[in-house]
């Protein structure tokens, strides 16, 4: 382990905007959001809670041309994404992603190129928002694996880990910004760190939210239960849960003529929206709205245990404040293991 | 890395009319694409977009490749106005094949219905190719009227055939049929093969491939040997757009052609 000051950690981003294209969070109403770090900005905050948005935009894009003509391959020179200050939940969510695109006959190559090409500096959490439940899902609110660099918000900077060869190359060679750690450093990192881990854990046992363990079964015990009707009532079929969902991966491809060329776009399409699943001839298997609900339940504790041996829910709790019809995954999870 | 979204260019060589709502594409692909028995392709029309479909030719013909559509929505009323000459997209083949291995020394049923009788057509041709090996073929295939029936001139081939037991009927008669009336599973208690190991093949409208289905089950065969072609909503063809979910499946990826015992107990499978 390592320690970075602030000032240096500026310096390092600076210096990564040669070889990637730098997103940082920064404050955003009583949130944050990602947006590009310019020349000499230092505007971001690290630590705090997972930001407003997904992370999955910056890999798999909401709407991306992936064919044209009849050519083998789509050109793109822009530089690889770097993501400063992601969160556990987030780094899950890459986890689910993984599982889907990357493959080695049909892996989606653009999402398979950022990932490999891309850059990961996580961060641990330094608080709790009204939605987190991560340790409900067996998330702990600091990355344990799955980036390149991790960073530890401490009095001045941050107490740095290297998860990757990559992280470890970075540090290296940028080696006079970083410092050795202090005993008392490590110590505030491990106290934050059960500070914020027991205090997820007691919002989420105040949700009564069943055991990780459980879920998959509860879920599928629950598959005839009148609970998806009842809570499907207040949804307004806009399909934000799907769109802010750190594992929704589902898309469309739409052909369209533009300037003479043909293109293919891979565009984020959402199971709760009724023609999802609906056949040329018009047949539909979800045609009524809690089948859709069910269904996005199923998909998360059930379909992606079963295959991915993971559970398909980060506990960012991003669709409980982007949904407009107040449905709160955590009651719903709790409903259904009475 | 190979880009799965991508379409290899295909010429469209000839268009025959089936019926009122289906032809029969000929085309050429101008890279090399062979298919399996049961696999499909993403058949598209430039700038107008997808949609997926199984070959209805040989498949050991590998320079051309028949596609046999029925008009019923936007892709397809697209594909319905293609002429000879035309340039079309193919991606593919996507899915898994009929296992055709495993029908050797078996008895092989077939039941088909409607423009099922198309996909079937390719699946026929395999199983000529290795008729010595099976010990049986049955096939029953029903539509609704007889202007429904596909590849008539086919039919009557074999027919006349004596390596295989072939009967058709029609929901509805006139006139030019003498055949028999009634749904498919009406002539499906004559069948006389050895059920407890044959292996049945369904494909048609979800309605016709679930009463099959069951009529399949009352004669003796096992779930796991009958072969049912599933319809979902497939797009990318390859398990990653989620939109042709069978329980911890994908209709394109792991299928479309599913056991009975794989998919069972999923709900909507019929729909």
């Amino acid at each position: 382990m390592l320690f970075i000051k602030r000032g240096n950690l500026d310096q390092l981003l600076e210096s990564l905007r040669g070889g990637y294209r730098v997103y940082v969070p920064r404050k955003m109403g009583d949130s944050t959001g990602y947006s590009l770090l310019g020349e000499s900005d230092t505007d971001y905050v690290i630590g705090e809670i997972r930001s407003f948005e997904p992370l999955k935009s910056f890999f798999f894009l909401g709407r991306e041309k992936v064919a044209e003509d009849f050519k083998p391959d789509v050109l793109r020179d822009d530089k690889p994404p770097c993501i400063v200050g992601a969160k556990a939940c987030d780094l899950k969510g890459f986890r689910i992603l993984d599982f889907v695109f990357i493959d080695d006959e049909y892996g989606d190559p653009t999402y398979m190129k950022a990932r490999k090409d891309g850059l990961i500096i996580s961060a641990d959490c330094t608080g709790v928002g009204e939605t987190c439940f991560c340790t409900a899902v067996d998330i702990n609110p600091w990355p344990d694996s799955d980036f390149d660099i991790n960073l530890s918000p401490v009095d001045d900077g941050f107490v740095v880990t290297t998860g990757s060869e990559k992280g470890r190359d970075t540090v290296e060679n940028n080696k006079s910004l970083f410092q050795e750690e202090t005993e008392a450093q490590v110590r505030a990192v491990k106290q934050n760190r059960n500070t914020v881990k027991s205090d997820v854990m007691k919002k989420a046992q105040e949700k009564r939210i069943p055991s990780a363990d459980r879920l998959q079964r509860i879920v599928n015990k629950q598959y005839e239960s009148n609970i998806w009707e009842e809570v499907s009532e207040n949804c307004v079929e806009c399909g934000a849960c799907n769109t802010i969902c750190p594992t929704c991966h589902c898309f469309l491809l739409y052909d369209q003529k533009s300037d003479g060329k043909l293109a293919r776009f891979r565009v984020w399409d959402s199971c709760m929206i009724n023609d999802f699943a609906t056949v040329a001839g018009g047949e539909n298997p979800r045609d009524r709205l809690w089948m859709r609900l069910r269904n996005r339940f199923d998909k998360k504790f059930n379909y992606f245990p079963e295959v991915a041996e993971e559970i398909g829910c980060t506990g960012c709790g991003r669709c409980i404040a982007a949904c407009p019809g107040k449905i709160d995954i955590r009651d719903v999870l709790a409903r259904l293991e009475t | 890395m190979k880009n799965p979204y991508r379409s290899i260019e295909a010429e469209v060589l000839k268009v025959t009319t089936e019926t009122d709502t289906i032809k029969t594409f000929l085309l050429k692909p101008k890279e090399e694409l062979t298919f399996k028995p049961g696999q499909f392709m993403e058949f598209s029309v430039p700038g107008v977009g997808e949609a997926p479909f199984t070959p209805s030719s040989d498949s050991q013909i590998t320079e051309t490749m028949e596609i046999t559509i029925v008009r019923v929505g936007k892709v397809t009323d697209a594909i319905h106005e293609l002429k000879p000459g035309d340039t079309i997209g193919l991606r593919g083949p996507l899915g898994k094949g009929y296992p055709l291995t495993k029908f050797i020394g078996q008895d092989i049923l077939v039941i088909g219905g409607g423009v099922g009788l198309a996909p079937i057509r390719t699946l026929m041709y395999g199983l000529f190719h290795m008729r010595e090996q099976l010990s049986a073929i049955v096939y029953r295939g029903g539509c609704r009227n007889p202007e429904e029936f596909l590849f008539r001139e086919q039919l009557e081939e074999w027919i006349k055939r004596d390596d295989i037991d072939i009967r058709l009927t029609v929901d509805a008669g006139n006139d030019s049929w003498d055949g028999s009336v009634g749904v498919v599973t009406t002539i499906m208690d004559d069948i006389n093969v050895n059920f407890a190991r044959a292996k049945a093949i369904v494909c048609g409208p979800p309605i016709m491939m679930k009463f099959a289905t069951f009529k399949l089950q009352e004669l003796g065969v096992r779930d796991r040997n009958i072969y049912l072609s599933m319809e979902k909503n497939m797009s990318c063809g390859f398990g990653k757009c989620g939109h042709c979910r069978i329980g911890p499946y994908y209709c394109c990826k792991d299928g479309p052609v599913f056991t009975y015992d794989m998919i069972r107990e999923y709900p909507g499978i019929w729909e």
